[in-house]
């Protein structure tokens, strides 16, 4: 999730003290704070269960790829670079498997239409 | 309180109108929602041969840093070029390209008062007896776009040209160059839609035509009959292949989580609506691409704006929103117009 949560977070919290202050227009408080209530309701969303889902999904691409290890580190920062670091390997493996390994392409596709359900917000538009 | 661009817009103003006294500009706020542009809605008022005269306007001001990087004046001349045709369109007053007015370039246009442009309320009476209606206005005006001359509107003289066998690849180039420079983490699904776009190039259209660029709903205003009185954002219009607005505008992102075309009616009835007013047949496989495209195309918008946020180039709220509310559902469309999901 880029960008990261605890970036937006910390932005979105000055951003909220600046709101607070007198002297702001109307209509642009509740543009900001409007916004910023729905960011807020996306990450609170999606924090609870990202740590698991990144485990997961690391675990099924090291295994897709043929490669050994684990998730020692399980701050959410940690788990995203080992993550994208094999989703860029699972790209290197899925152009090598178009048109050579039709099983192997159909197992990465059936991978990749799994890692957007947990990605799903709520009212996601697809 | 007045808002402290007021007395800067009425200087700016004053400049361009010399027949008027008594300049005055108020009521200046912001509209939710731009994060290409700031948009702003303001009275104007002045004296003029003794009558006090105002107008509602809209102002549009480059932010510090967009989601997506274009040119305003080919936006301002697309406006242009259409005011008075039968795709509606709000008059166009003055284009200001320097940073010395308001710190950044802006234009200002006539406010089109009185219709919605948020999709959410057609989810909602009286809107959802106009479905049918609106979709006939929405594909209808498109079709009229795909069926101007630009030559003939003037725009072939400020938009970059392209031949009919250039044009796929010149905006494939350009959307994965986007992506290229912007993402902040791997794209597995975006990355083989492009390769697949890649290996199937579409069969070159039979005209190059005005393509607006992000027509779809939320960017047009309506009104209670299901009538359209303004298509707005031109901001990304250039020349290409007129099956590139209808493609997205078929963008399952666009579905609002209904299963419809702009989710308003189907896919087939949308495309029946565009090729009689266009006047043109919608080769399928080459639609097709053009979605798919299209759904690269928007990834690569939800990325940029993060890539904004992140590089700190503009960290208001709006930046984040795109890359998280739309950046999976994106993948998702992919993956459906690839028929994966």
């Amino acid at each position: 999730m880029k960008p990261d949560i605890p970036s937006v977070l910390a932005e979105l919290a000055g951003l909220i003290v600046r709101n607070a202050a007198p002297g702001i227009a109307d209509t642009d408080r509740a543009s900001a704070l409007g916004l910023s209530a729905a960011l807020m309701g996306i990450a609170a969303g999606a924090l609870d269960g990202m740590a698991h889902h990144l485990v997961q999904e690391n675990r099924r691409a090291r295994a897709l790829l043929g490669e050994v290890g684990s998730d020692e580190d399980l701050h959410i920062s940690a788990l995203s670079v080992e993550n994208a670091r094999l989703r860029q390997a699972l790209i290197v493996r899925h152009t090598e498997a178009e048109g050579s390994d039709q099983a192997l392409e159909a197992t990465i596709w059936l991978e990749l239409a799994a890692s957007t359900v947990w990605r799903m917000r709520p009212g996601s538009p697809v | 309180m007045s808002h402290p661009l007021e007395p800067r817009l009425a200087s700016y103003i004053a400049g361009r109108m010399p027949q008027a006294r008594g300049i005055g500009v108020e009521g200046l706020s912001r509209i939710s929602g731009g994060a290409s542009r700031e948009t702003y809605r303001f009275v104007l008022s002045w004296t003029e041969g003794g009558q006090s005269l105002s107008r509602k306007l809209i102002l549009r001001r480059d932010p510090p840093a967009s989601l997506i990087d274009t040119e305003r004046r080919i936006e301002f001349e697309a406006y242009r070029a259409f005011y008075g045709t039968t795709v509606p369109v709000p008059e166009m007053l003055w284009l200001e390209e320097g940073s010395e007015s308001l710190d950044h370039p802006f234009f200002i246009a006539q406010e089109l008062e009185g219709y919605q442009a948020a999709p959410a309320l057609l989810w909602t009476p009286p809107y959802l007896d106009t479905h049918l209606k609106l979709a006939q206005a929405k594909w209808s005006i498109l079709g009229q776009i795909a069926r101007a001359d630009p030559a003939e509107l003037g725009l072939d003289q400020v938009m970059t040209a392209v031949t009919p066998a250039d044009c796929a690849t010149r905006e494939l180039n350009y959307w994965e160059g986007v992506l290229n420079e912007d993402e902040a983490e791997p794209l597995p699904i975006t990355r083989a839609a492009i390769r697949w776009l890649r290996a199937n190039p579409p069969p070159p259209p039979a005209q190059i035509r005005v393509v607006h660029g992000d027509y779809r709903t939320g960017n047009f205003l309506y009104d209670t009959d299901g009538v359209i009185h303004g298509v707005l954002d031109w901001e990304m219009a250039h020349l290409g292949d007129p099956l590139e607005d209808l493609g997205w505008s078929l963008n399952p992102v666009w579905s609002f989580g209904r299963e419809l075309a702009g989710g308003l009616v189907t896919s087939e009835q949308a495309v029946a609506i565009w090729e009689a007013a266009s006047d043109m047949t919608a080769n399928l496989a080459a639609l097709h691409w053009w979605t798919l495209f299209n759904c690269v195309k928007g990834q690569a918008i939800w990325i940029s704006s993060a890539r904004a946020f992140i590089d700190g180039g503009n960290r208001e709220p709006i930046m984040v929103y795109p890359p998280w509310a739309l950046q999976n559902a994106q993948d998702r469309a992919i993956l459906k117009v690839m028929g994966k999901l």
